[in-house]
């Protein structure tokens, strides 16, 4: 490395001029970029747009003549919707922790050297990538557990990702040894170096896994789906699932236009619902960004 | 000479039991701390495990999965029979495997035109953007995509605005396939970007140096020094994504479908969601394909990485 600023490929003093190249780029990916966030505004206009403008107009406007936030108030009269929230929040909660504990754990254990039947516990773990036993064997265990219809299920299945773990080993074994080494010599037990000396060390790639387990937790659907059955007990996804696409299958089935009039929900409410779904990870991201990015970096350069 | 060699003193050695054991003991602290982690494996990872030998029992919800009796392998000829199996199967494959045509390149290509902007601000909004469709679940990002793609909705009615006839994308057997591949390029390849940007970003500066001297352009630049070096990445995610090639794509497949598509939609996920959880579930027929599904995933992935070391890369377990 001849230079030691941070500078990117490519780009060097010689090169001033603006490239054909970059101008090309820079309209293939603001029309990506516009196509991925287009549906999302209008998502929003829908969701405050009155049914009536809706049919009339169709998707297709900037912004509603007179918004109309009727679809909301007749959203929140739902009290599914509130139960969600609180199932998800319950499943965020329990099971954030237990990630964390359980990955860390993990991931120093394998990261330290020298303890017979490492390599044996590291192969057995990363079977488990590629090999499961699949969902029915692991319905019939939740209810040998007697947990089927209890949010326990839920954040139990969920309680460990393999991948996410070996993201967070490969993090530890990049710290330095030394460091491990003399907090050894000067007394300290495991679980000091682990709680005192490489937890601190670890906070960029802590907050990366924190932040995608809580994704994970927070688009919880499919186990959801199999192990609960209360209505009340459904996490958030999957009462947006139940009100958006469940209602939406008959609806393109008949394949004409008179979609919104014959379902249950209104587009608008529809909307509304997936808003208040996907609301706390989009006031999230743009702050955040960077800890997702840094620490699929960290494991896609190290893996 | 061998008198002198005798009289040193060899180096005291423990047996190998012994070693071991004071390995254990001079690690005791280890285990406890991966004991919570370990039970979890064996609970929630292994113990279902135990439960695949169903796929040779006929299951007997009194008896229990231990309880069932052994019926060999009945249930795989069963399954063999069943002429949707066949079918889910063939659909798997050709999804997946046009999903590596399709979808596949698409990241590399906007991660290479992404590394070719300058503007600093502009280039991490883009990525911001582009990044964020992946981290909505299928169920919102399906219900975003039936909102502009519903009859009423903002495409229609803008194909309409044009005086162009309206097309039912989401209720069509011919669109299902393409619509696919469109939905997983808008949901996840701006994250799938991300892997490749890392990879350009650890290029070594000295060789576009080096070319730029020679004279090169930023195309020549492109394909001659950012293109080759990405190689190994790429080669790690063919290999990953061949792995998936017999279950990719469940979550999209089961929010997207819809009765008018279901003849379309079945692939082989699908099908066992609906021999397990719909009309009289057969535990045993089931778990049989899950186990083959699992075992060919296994045997893709490992052919893949073969694959892999045979063209000279360095594969997934160097």
């Amino acid at each position: 490395m001849t230079t030691l600023s941070m500078k990117k490929p490519g780009t060097t003093k010689l090169a001033r001029r603006k490239d054909p190249l970059e101008i090309i780029a820079t309209i293939v990916l603001t029309l990506f970029a516009l196509m991925i966030a287009v549906p999302f505004y209008n998502v929003v206009i829908v969701s405050i747009t009155g049914q009536a403008e809706y049919l009339k107009a169709g998707g297709l406007m900037l912004f509603p003549t007179k918004p109309d936030f009727d679809s909301y108030t007749r959203l929140f009269q739902n009290k599914l919707l509130w139960t969600g929230y609180s199932s998800t929040l319950q499943i965020v909660a329990l099971g954030l922790p237990l990630n964390v504990l359980l990955t860390f754990c993990m991931a120093y254990g394998l990261s330290r050297k020298g303890w017979p039947g490492r390599k044996l516990v590291f192969v057995l773990v990363l079977i488990t990538m590629i090999f499961n036993g699949g969902i029915v064997p692991l319905y019939l265990l939740m209810k040998e557990l007697k947990l089927l219809d209890n949010l326990w299920s839920v954040v139990f299945a969920g309680g460990l990702n393999t991948f996410y773990m070996i993201i967070t080993k490969n993090f530890i074994e990049s710290l330095p040894e030394s460091l491990i080494e003399s907090a050894h010599l000067d007394g300290a037990n495991e679980w000091t170096i682990l709680f005192r000396i490489v937890m601190p060390l670890s906070k960029p790639i802590l907050a990366t896994i924190v932040l995608f387990y809580a994704v994970d937790r927070w688009n919880e659907w499919y186990n959801s789906m199999i192990f609960l059955t209360t209505p009340t007990k459904f996490t958030l996804q999957l009462v947006l699932r139940n009100i958006v696409i469940n209602s939406e299958m008959q609806g393109a089935a008949a394949s004409s236009g008179a979609v919104s009039t014959a379902a249950a929900f209104t587009m608008g409410v529809k909307m509304c619902a997936v808003i208040m779904t996907m609301l706390p990870i989009m006031c999230v991201y743009p702050f955040l960004q960077k800890h997702f990015a840094k620490g699929i970096m960290v494991g896609a350069i190290k893996a | 000479m061998t008198t002198t060699a005798k009289r040193t003193p060899r180096p005291y050695r423990d047996s190998w039991g012994k070693r071991t054991m004071n390995a254990f003991r001079a690690h005791w602290q280890i285990y406890i701390i991966i004991l919570l982690p370990i039970l979890w494996y064996a609970i929630f990872a292994y113990r279902p495990m135990i439960g695949l030998t169903l796929a040779f029992k006929k299951y007997m919800p009194r008896r229990g999965v231990m309880g069932s009796p052994w019926i060999g392998l009945t249930n795989f000829e069963n399954v063999f029979i069943d002429q949707d199996f066949m079918r889910s199967i063939w659909r798997t494959l050709s999804i997946n495997l046009l999903r590596l045509v399709f979808v596949f390149p698409v990241p590399i290509i906007l991660a290479l035109l992404l590394n070719e902007m300058k503007a600093k601000r502009y280039k991490s909004t883009l990525q911001t953007i582009m990044t964020f469709p992946n981290f909505l679940s299928w169920v919102i990002v399906s219900s975003i995509l039936t909102n502009v793609l519903a009859m009423d909705g903002l495409v229609n009615s803008l194909l309409r605005a044009i005086g162009l006839s309206e097309v039912n994308f989401l209720g069509s057997e011919q669109l299902f396939q393409p619509m696919l591949y469109i939905t997983d390029i808008w949901k996840s390849s701006g994250w799938s970007m991300i892997v490749y940007l890392a990879a350009i970003s650890g290029i070594d500066q000295d060789q576009y140096e080096a070319a730029e001297i020679d004279g090169a352009n930023h195309f020549q630049k492109l394909v001659r020094i950012t293109f080759p070096n990405l190689m190994p990445t790429i080669v790690v995610m063919f290999i990953l994504a061949t792995g998936n090639l017999m279950s990719a794509g469940f979550d999209q497949i089961f929010n997207l479908s819809n009765s008018a598509t279901k003849n379309v939609a079945e692939i082989l996920d699908m099908y066992i969601y609906r021999i397990t959880f719909q009309s009289a579930p057969d535990y045993g027929l089931s778990t049989a394909i899950s186990l083959m599904r699992s075992v060919v995933n296994m045997v893709l992935l490992l052919l893949a990485d073969r694959g892999a070391k045979l063209m000279g890369g360095s594969g997934l377990f160097a």
